[in-house]
């Protein structure tokens, strides 16, 4: 394995190598030939508290954390936050100077406002883990992604991906474009056009079409979750529209069966909407490996990590 | 102090470019004679000026002193304060206060407390629709009587044309300035930065300038049609730029504002979600911005305002998406505009104090400050050479919300004068 420059905080790709994402994604791989071990857990982090602080609910990424670190040895609790308070106003400062003085060593942070994980990161010693902010970015979904396309191309430079949906509120399109496209994957998306914004990086190719998506023939179709409420903001005029046009049907799936396309998806699915229940079957849906692999993922990425917090001096980690 | 002669200071007087090196000689207040050399006569008060610059104290057209309602973030002494360090005597001090400022008798209120508490002039603008609301026309008449210069209502773009057509024309008898915030809260609703490549990147629900460019175009359509005296605050976008450049050629009668934030910064400036960059309307474009100082320079934007809108630590700690709109600008505007737009020679001295000074002055109805014979001798001493660093320890503000905290500017103002008095200790 490589070796990089020890992380703080895993925020977004912005400041990461093609080298480290890699070396993440490798040491993923060992983590996850554990679990069909009888002993699933190693003592890495034995000693260190994991908090997770998920101002946003979020039963399963929240879980797939708690499990990651679990697996790791850590201590692992979970903070609950009113996120009515943030509203009204109460310090995210004020909790994090509180947590702080508990001597925490990693925090997965989730919070429906952007950048709130990096100024928190900026305030503590301790590492942080963005579990998704606002729209910004959700980068341990795109790493278990990778992960999970590796698992079927070992080698993704030159492969295609396909990000169909709502791109202008998903953080997760916006990391799985950015690590995608480090790995060397083409990039393409599609949508309803209010929802894909002509901001969207330049290597992203916009499809108007589903046919050009075919033609396009990615190795993946990754699906994004609909949000229910965008079709009141009038983003596209009904639910049974957005399916006809933009969603997998039972038409379009035949096709893509055909091609041998895969199909991811961060969940949790909207049936009927994003795809036909048929697609959930499918052999080569990769929706449940995703989850699975969102653990070995989230413990390389846990183990990839160094925090600042320091043990009394004279004292060395094995004492504690 | 009733006599004084200020020798030797480099001057840039009424019609030229670059500055001069003369002697200036102030008795009871006003400027009494300009002259290459002064003799001073026995008893008269000498003050050096060799190296530095004296020109005309600065005017801010849109400050928000947050007394009554937020003291907190500012107040009507602290604020002034902040004037006066960063080399203003005259502001117009805007009327969304809690209570606001929406009848003569809180114009007065306000008027009475600046008296006591304040160490320069403070002109009021009350608001132009009762709360603020956008529905009802504010009793103009009654602001007007008790000195209110302008009605706006701020931040609270009006969405009903008909009401600023009834305001432009109503406002005719009362010698009143009706002044506008453009913006199409359609399009701007929910959105905490400019829409753009930036905002995809971080995440953040965009402000798109068609907002303001509609806004404006509006805005000046009603005022052409009623004939209104209107003034634009707080211009961000080349194309609002370029409609007014359009309408004032067809002679509407119309000022137009923007700020020496939305001239040296752009969206891309916006990293690390950093809360002293949100404001409104949002930083735009490094293209607006050249927009920007091409209007200034032509005239068709008349003046440079800060809209100084303090808040407090507390709620600009916020996460970006809730923390208020709005940085403080008093104390920073000369300094950073010297350095990043005189130095580098991209707007002259004569431009700045147009922009800063002479024009501000005029819109509030004041008497010119300009260096003639005769005129109130209202100025600032500034040394080019010397630089200024922006801390908390400085900032005579209550609230330190503003991109240039920490950093380091070139050019220093080291006294400011209000007729006879020294208002800088």
């Amino acid at each position: 394995m490589k070796t990089v420059t020890p992380r703080k905080d895993l925020l977004s790709f912005d400041d990461m190598s093609r080298e480290e994402a890699l070396a993440i994604l490798d040491t993923a791989k060992p983590f996850k030939d554990l679990f069909t071990r009888s002993v699933k857990k190693v003592p890495t982090l034995r000693g260190k508290t994991v908090l997770n602080l998920f101002y946003e609910p979020s039963t399963r990424t929240r879980t797939s954390f708690e499990i990651a670190a679990k697996r790791l040895s850590a201590d692992v609790t979970n903070f609950a936050v009113s996120t009515s308070s943030v509203v009204k106003g109460e310090s995210i400062l004020d909790t994090i100077d509180t947590l702080q003085a508990m001597q925490v060593d990693y925090m997965i942070v989730r919070h429906s406002a952007s950048g709130v994980p990096e100024y928190i990161a900026r305030h503590t010693k301790a590492s942080v883990i963005n579990a998704g902010d606002g729209y910004h970015a959700h980068p341990t979904q795109a790493l278990l992604d990778a992960f999970t396309y590796r698992e079927i191309y070992p080698d993704l430079q030159g492969k295609r991906i396909v990000v169909a949906g709502d791109i202008l509120h998903s953080r997760v399109a916006r990391s799985v474009f950015a690590l995608m496209h480090l790995l060397g994957v083409e990039v393409g998306t599609f949508g309803p056009a209010p929802l894909i914004p002509p901001t969207i990086p330049d290597y992203v190719k916009v499809f108007t079409r589903f046919e050009e998506v075919l033609e396009f023939n990615p190795q993946v179709l990754y699906l994004l979750r609909l949000q229910l409420e965008r079709q009141t903001a009038n983003f596209f005029p009904s639910m049974r529209e957005y399916h006809r046009v933009y969603g997998v049907t039972t038409e379009r799936f035949r096709r893509i069966r055909e091609m041998g396309m895969y199909i991811m998806h961060p969940g949790p699915v909207n049936r009927g909407v994003e795809l036909v229940d048929d697609v959930m079957s499918y052999e080569r849906s990769l929706i449940n490996a995703q989850v699975e692999n969102g653990i070995a993922t989230r413990m390389a990425v846990l183990y990839h990590l160094t925090p600042e917090v320091k043990t009394r001096s004279g004292e060395t980690e094995d004492h504690a | 102090m009733s006599h004084r002669i200020f020798q030797q200071a480099r001057v840039i007087l009424p019609g030229q470019t670059e500055p001069k090196t003369v002697d200036l000689r102030v008795h009871d207040g006003r400027i009494a004679e300009i002259a290459p050399n002064l003799q001073p006569a026995e008893g008269v008060d000498v003050i050096d000026c060799r190296g530095r610059i004296l020109m005309p104290a600065l005017c801010d057209a849109h400050v928000h002193l947050r007394e009554p309602g937020q003291e907190d973030a500012e107040t009507i002494e602290s604020g002034t304060e902040a004037a006066i360090a960063g080399g203003f005597t005259r502001i117009l001090a805007m009327p969304n206060t809690d209570p606001p400022i929406d009848t003569g008798g809180m114009v007065g209120f306000v008027q009475s407390m600046a008296k006591t508490r304040s160490r320069i002039p403070v002109s009021v603008a009350g608001c132009l629709t009762k709360g603020r609301e956008g529905i009802k026309l504010a009793e103009i008449a009654d602001m007007a009587d008790q000195g209110a210069v302008m009605v706006t209502d701020c931040n609270h773009a009006l969405q009903d044309a008909y009401v600023l057509r009834r305001a432009l024309e109503y406002t005719r008898h009362f010698d009143m300035i009706v002044g506008v915030y453009p913006d199409t809260p359609a399009l701007s609703a929910g959105g905490v930065m400019h829409e753009g490549a930036a905002s995809f990147r971080l995440g953040l629900p965009g402000i798109p300038a068609m907002a303001e460019e509609i806004g404006i175009e509006r805005e000046l359509r009603v005022a052409a049609a009623v004939n209104g005296r209107m003034h634009i605050q707080n211009v961000s976008t080349a194309e609002g730029v370029a409609s007014i450049r359009r309408w004032k050629a067809r002679g509407v009668n119309v000022t137009a504002e923007t700020t020496p934030h939305h001239l040296l910064f752009n969206h891309e400036d916006l990293r690390a979600y950093n809360t002293a960059f949100k404001m409104m309307p949002p930083l735009r474009t490094r293209e607006d911005q050249e927009a920007l100082l091409e209007g200034l320079c032509d005239g068709t934007l008349d003046m440079i305002a800060t809209g100084h809108a303090p808040h407090t630590d507390f709620a600009k700690n916020l996460d970006f998406n809730h923390a208020p709109f709005g940085i403080i600008g008093l104390e920073t505007a000369l300094c950073a505009l010297h350095d990043a737009l005189v130095v580098p020679g991209k707007f002259s001295w004569s431009q700045l104090i147009e922009r800063l000074a002479l024009a501000p002055r005029k819109l509030l109805g004041l008497p010119g400050n300009a260096f003639e014979v005769g005129a109130p001798f209202e100025a600032l001493l500034f040394d080019p050479e010397e630089k200024t660093h922006i801390s908390r320890d400085t900032l005579k503000s209550r609230s330190f919300n503003t991109p240039w905290l920490g950093k380091t500017l070139q050019g220093a103002i080291q006294q400011v004068y209000l007729g006879g008095q020294d208002l800088k200790s």
